[in-house]
């Protein structure tokens, strides 16, 4: 039997244990709601303009804007959005697992990588891929300009050819229980070939439809590229906060299950003392 | 006065107008009027004021530019910025373009364009609040 001692030095240990996940729980909590409201606050305008573009793209050639080149791929290039800290969960495992199995399966050596967050850089960079950019360390001062300076490095490694399709992969926000990897593909553009395209005949455009394309467009990936970091950081939080609740209800099951313990072994020792002295009485007489 | 809807979406919030009887948006090539059954249309817009008139009122709101939407009896304006005149501070508009002539002085065309993007919108701000 574990002496008194040591139990009691363990309770003390998983108590204080309990109190950093609590205080994580709660610090996540509020992060959380934080970066639920500002991509709540995004979602319209991201749907909108993604709305109009697709309605916009089907009249477009697709030679007007190198943005919208489909070439044979040779080359792929993925965006892997990560967090920088763990303790949230399966949050990093999961995207970082799907991510690797996407890539290994069109050989590593034919996938450059963009790694927004440390666990997913610091996974791919320790097993050999090729990283082209990273972004790490920015999520707690996350600014629109982030989303443009990694749009802008995405947008020229597609325009030089150095990738002839772009995809990302994150977690989307579902709700605070629920978060989905989700997999898009970013570049070239794509749309909707057979839209119903009554409604765009007849529309007006000022200056021109392929001036209004050409600004539209690459404001709408720097969009795109905002509402996915958005999603992301919103989803670590919504991890965390999760996983931390788990950790500390965890640690009272363990605390009350040490008491138990310990409880049973102070009587079994005051017993035994006792017994000491009982059988030392009887001696006696 | 026919009336039609109005709704202004920005990166960080949507300002709905309800139904209004005209609005004036800053196109590229000068300004624009939008009464009802107006021909759908999607214009580019500029940085500049937007002027709303609702029941014989005219509000003002200062933006950073993008794009108006224009179908049926709805008008949709995306736009990176949308500010009241009463939400707009003038003192931080005005630290605005001092920082933004600080920036120009020191270093040539390095971030010109940007800096004077950020003039332009700060005088805007500037021009709506003084409404």
């Amino acid at each position: 039997m574990a002496n008194l001692k040591d139990i009691r030095d363990r309770i003390k240990s998983v108590k204080s244990i309990q109190q950093v996940t609590k205080a994580m729980k709660m610090v996540a909590a509020a992060k959380m709601r934080k970066a639920q409201e500002r991509m709540e606050q995004a979602r319209p305008y991201t749907h909108k303009l993604h709305e109009i573009i697709q309605t916009l793209l089907p009249d477009v050639d697709r030679s007007l804007l190198p943005l919208l080149d489909v070439r044979d791929i040779k080359r792929y290039a993925y965006v892997v959005i990560t967090s920088d800290r763990g303790l949230a969960g399966s949050f990093n495992t999961n995207i970082i697992k799907q991510a690797q199995i996407e890539i290994d399966s069109l050989g590593k050596e034919n996938v450059d990588l963009f790694c927004i967050g440390k666990k997913g850089r610091d996974h791919f960079k320790r097993r050999g891929y090729t990283i082209i950019e990273e972004h790490i360390e920015f999520w707690n001062e996350m600014e629109f300009n982030h989303a443009i300076k990694l749009g802008d490095g995405i947008i020229s490694h597609f325009i030089d050819g150095k990738a002839d399709e772009i995809r990302v992969i994150y977690n989307e926000f579902k709700n605070v229980a629920v978060q989905i990897i989700v997999k898009d593909k970013l570049l070239p553009l794509e749309y909707n070939e057979q839209q119903e395209e009554a409604s765009s005949g007849e529309r007006l455009y000022e200056p021109s439809r392929d001036d209004i394309v050409k600004s539209l467009v690459p404001r709408h990936l720097n969009v795109q590229i905002w509402q996915y970091l958005l999603e992301s950081y919103a989803s670590e939080q919504a991890a965390r906060m999760v996983a931390m609740e788990n950790a500390t209800l965890n640690a009272s099951d363990m605390i009350k299950a040490l008491q138990l313990e310990f409880n049973k072994a102070r009587q079994a020792s005051i017993t035994t003392e006792m017994l000491e002295i009982v059988s030392g009485a009887e001696a006696l007489n | 006065m026919s009336t039609f809807k109005l709704e202004i979406v920005t990166p960080t919030r949507i300002l709905d107008e309800g139904m209004i009887t005209y609005v004036r948006c800053p196109g590229l090539d000068g300004s624009f009027g939008v009464m009802t059954n107006h021909a759908s249309a999607i214009i580019a817009m500029d940085v500049g004021e937007i002027k709303i008139t609702r029941e014989n009122r005219d509000y003002y709101i200062a933006t950073g530019g993008g794009f108006a939407d224009i179908q049926g009896d709805t008008v949709l304006l995306l736009v990176e910025s949308a500010e009241e005149a009463n939400e707009i501070n003038i003192a931080r508009a005005e630290s605005a373009v001092e920082r933004a002539k600080e920036r120009l002085k020191q270093n040539k065309g390095i971030d010109e364009k940007r800096a004077m993007m950020a003039i332009s919108r700060a005088l805007n701000r500037m021009k709506v609040a003084k409404r």
